[in-house]
């Protein structure tokens, strides 16, 4: 709570049941000793962020303007933008940027429209008890660790000729297909298994909106002989319209730090056409130990997702007044 | 004023706590020999082993048989010394930060681990690790004569020194091999390997033969300890040198070339579906289940495929040598787990350690934990560090494994290699996963001669920059 707001309301409740007899000076201390007390009851917590959250974060960015490589102990110096400058000009870089943004475009968007369309089927159509059975068998896959569900994906679904997907494949006649093999279909497929994860989160914040749209209003369409499709766009789509975008601003900043799923399902292969951006920072920190290159890597991420959140945020207030 | 009993008490107490201890350490006695009845085969060496005894080492193991053979016979190393050894165990990739978080910090927290070589140059180069020759040489840590160093495989030695220094003692090995289906070898009548041509041809006599088989199979997964594990012996075997005689190097050779083609076209002709992300665990339980023909990978994977409660082919296993390639080699993979010393440890925990490492690269350790039967349905390691183990009968025996398969290890370990087999330099587990991704791109369709050129352009420009 706001401590300038509670200093307000106890003095008022003091200057009431004690009268006019105290002194403003003596009102003041009181203030002033509770403010001290709510900062007392905070600094624990303060200082935990500090530690574990703040003081990381400076150390990322500090190191991110040093030659810090493990194999080569004796080059280590403070380089100033010197990574950066490297950063710009290297082609597996820009190779991840492009893979970021395609993951996350194309995962927020596949969540957003599958999660809205099953929200809006099955919303009309569920008695109480089958709904609720529903909500449960979606939240599964959200509240698996995401490193198990790219095992799973790998190994039980997409093998090939062993896997469920080749077994349908192979049953249609298709043949068995390089899921995770071949660059392209590789991408499709971890793209595939973050929707899979996270579109009932969408599906649950749409289902909740939906409840509260009132009956009457489709009464009073069908009765002007709206069509189904004008119903969706006039009356579900701009009533959906905060959570859409709430969604898109959450799954956006997830998508963006995605890394278990696609680190177990394909390890950013094959080569690198998986590998995203985070991907390619923990590569470079951790199996190249190039810690300063890396640290660049991950400010870099960390200043992508800072300011996509930000303008998302400033588009949605805007978006409310 | 009353008389302070309670302090009085305190200062009494702590009088004779002192007095005690004092006491206690003039009475300390020189530490009884070794029963020879009890130790038999330790109490020969002329190593004083209770030395250390109160010492206490903590030691990281990846989750291995053979690593929880050597776990289970060490009780025996804290009886024969006094030295506590505690282990954490945990899968490799943890293992490693892990072991580079400690090292990196001088907190001294592992006295060792079970290392791979390829990270010892990274190390020392940073020194975190001591070198072992002053304790190999210490009289007073050190038997010479009963501990044999000449007797542990001198490649895996060789592989694990840098300038002239010996850093990690191997302690377990491989060498790789081709593993084939000699029954369908003697179906189709055809003749072991001798070069990779043969072996190509070989593989897709086999490819042909039936639809479910597949002709031969390789590790296709990216990193420096996958693919880069086979595919460095081909490319030495085409004749490839790592660096010129400048200095510079020259893996985006014609030889590099031509064996990255070699490596793409077997495997996208004659290796089953998926081999792209396949490492040897899938290859060998392809293997053991018949769909695949032969292999080439480590010679421990015979523990597996020659256990009939886990494989379907199971006594129908031939083994052979690399086949010789066209720069006229054979080049088998080196690989041992190499345990160093932490350099951040006290003089004694030092010592302790070395105790430890001395005699778990023992024969006579190195014996007993290849044999150590955990149950009925255990297996026996098949990587002991020492050639006069690999020519016992006794051991020869009791693995059961088909004659050549000794032949095949042996002459493999002896012969086929050298300790640069890949290059001893801290900068090679970065450049060895540029590679890696270079291999893998090249097997998933880019360009052979394009894909090695971009690499090793990459790693001119970014990792070996002076």
């Amino acid at each position: 709570m706001n401590p300038k707001r509670r200093q307000k309301n106890d003095g008022g409740a003091s200057s009431s049941s004690i009268g006019n007899e105290e002194s403003p000076k003596r009102r003041l201390s009181l203030a002033k000793g509770q403010q001290r007390f709510g900062f007392l009851m905070v600094t624990p917590s303060l200082v935990f962020l500090l530690v574990v959250f703040t003081f990381p974060l400076l150390a990322l960015i500090g190191m991110s303007g040093f030659q810090m490589q493990l194999a080569r102990p004796d080059a280590d110096s403070w380089i100033g933008l010197a990574n950066y400058v490297r950063m710009l000009s290297d082609a597996r870089f820009w190779h991840s940027i492009r893979l970021t943004v395609i993951y996350t475009i194309s995962t927020v968007v596949l969540q957003v429209a599958i999660g809205m369309l099953l929200a809006v089927a099955l919303s009309a159509n569920l008695a109480g008890k089958l709904r609720n059975l529903l909500r449960i068998v979606v939240l599964l896959p959200m509240i698996t660790a995401p490193v198990v569900v790219g095992l799973v994906w790998r190994t039980l679904l997409l093998t090939q000729r062993y896997g469920l997907l080749d077994f349908v494949f192979i049953r249609l006649g298709f043949g068995t297909q390089p899921w995770l093999s071949d660059p392209s279909l590789a991408l499709v497929s971890v793209i595939v298994i973050h929707t899979w994860q996270w579109t009932p989160f969408a599906f649950l914040v749409f289902l909740a909106s939906l409840a509260s749209v009132p009956e009457e209003l489709y009464e009073a369409a069908m009765i002007d002989r709206a069509s189904a499709l004008q119903r969706f766009r006039y009356i579900t789509v701009p009533i959906l319209r905060p959570a859409i975008v709430i969604v898109i601003i959450i799954r956006v900043m997830v998508a963006l730090r995605a890394f278990a799923a696609i680190f177990s399902a394909t390890g950013g292969g094959p080569g690198t056409a998986t590998e995203i951006l985070n991907l390619f920072a923990y590569r470079t920190a951790f199996t190249a130990f190039n810690l300063g290159y890396g640290a660049t890597l991950g400010t870099t991420l960390l200043v992508i997702t800072t300011v996509t959140s930000f303008v998302f945020f400033r588009l949605r207030s805007a978006d409310q007044q | 004023m009353r008389f302070p009993i309670r302090l009085a008490v305190v200062v009494l107490g702590i009088l004779l706590l002192s007095v005690g201890v004092v006491w206690a350490r003039g009475e300390q006695e020189e530490p009884d020999p070794v029963d020879p009845e009890e130790f038999p085969g330790y109490a020969e060496a002329d190593v004083n082993w209770r030395a250390l005894e109160g010492e206490s080492i903590n030691i990281l193991v990846t989750p291995a048989h053979y690593f929880d053979k050597m776990r289970a016979v060490t009780p025996e190393f804290t009886r024969l010394t006094g030295i506590e050894v505690t282990f954490d165990v945990v899968p490799p990739r943890e293992m490693r930060e892990r072991a580079i978080l400690d090292l990196s910090t001088g907190r001294g927290e592992y006295a060792s681990h079970t290392g791979d070589p390829m990270f010892l140059p990274l190390f020392v180069a940073n020194n975190w690790i001591e070198p072992l020759d002053q304790y190999l040489d210490d009289p007073e840590l050190t038997d010479a004569g009963w501990f044999n160093v000449d007797d542990i495989i001198p490649l895996w030695r060789g592989h694990n020194t840098i300038d002239g220094q010996l850093y990690g003692m191997p302690v377990e090995g491989e060498a790789t091999i081709l593993i084939y289906r000699k029954d369908l070898y003697d179906e189709l009548g055809l003749e072991v390997p001798e070069t990779l041509e043969q072996l190509r041809e070989n593989a897709e006599a086999l490819h042909r033969y039936e639809p479910e088989l597949s002709g031969l199979a390789l590790r296709g997964f990216r990193g420096a300890g996958q693919n880069m594990y086979i595919w460095p012996s081909l490319f030495l075997a085409f004749g490839g040198e790592w660096f010129d005689d400048a200095g510079e190097l020259a893996v985006d050779s014609p030889e590099g070339f031509a064996a990255l083609e070699y490596y793409v076209d077997v495997l996208t002709s004659f290796a089953p579906e998926g081999v792209v992300n396949w490492n040897w665990p899938e290859i060998m339980e392809a293997f053991a289940g018949g769909t695949v023909a032969q292999f080439i990978d480590a010679n421990s994977t015979a523990s597996t495929i020659e256990n009939p409660a886990m494989s379907e082919v199971a006594g129908k296993v031939g083994y052979a040598r690399w086949p010789e390639g066209p720069g006229g080699r054979r080049v088998t993979s080196i690989w041992n787990w190499a345990m160093p010393i932490n350099a951040a440890l006290s003089e004694s925990e030092k010592h302790a350690t070395w105790l430890y490492l001395q005699w778990v690269a023992s024969r006579e350790t190195q014996m007993r934990s290849a044999t150590y039967l955990e149950d009925e349905g255990d297996i026996y390691r098949t990587g002991v560090n020492r050639l006069s183990i690999w020519e016992d009968p006794e051991y020869q025996d009791a693995l059961g494994f088909p004659d050549e398969y000794f032949d095949v290890v042996l002459g493999s370990i002896r012969e086929d290699t050298d300790a640069d087999w890949r290059p001893r330099i801290p900068e090679w587990p970065d450049l060895g996963e540029e590679l890696a991704i270079a291999v893998q791109n090249a097997l998933v369709g880019e360009d052979a001669e394009r894909a090695l050129r971009r690499a090793a352009d990459r790693i001119r420009a970014e990792i070996l920059v002076d």
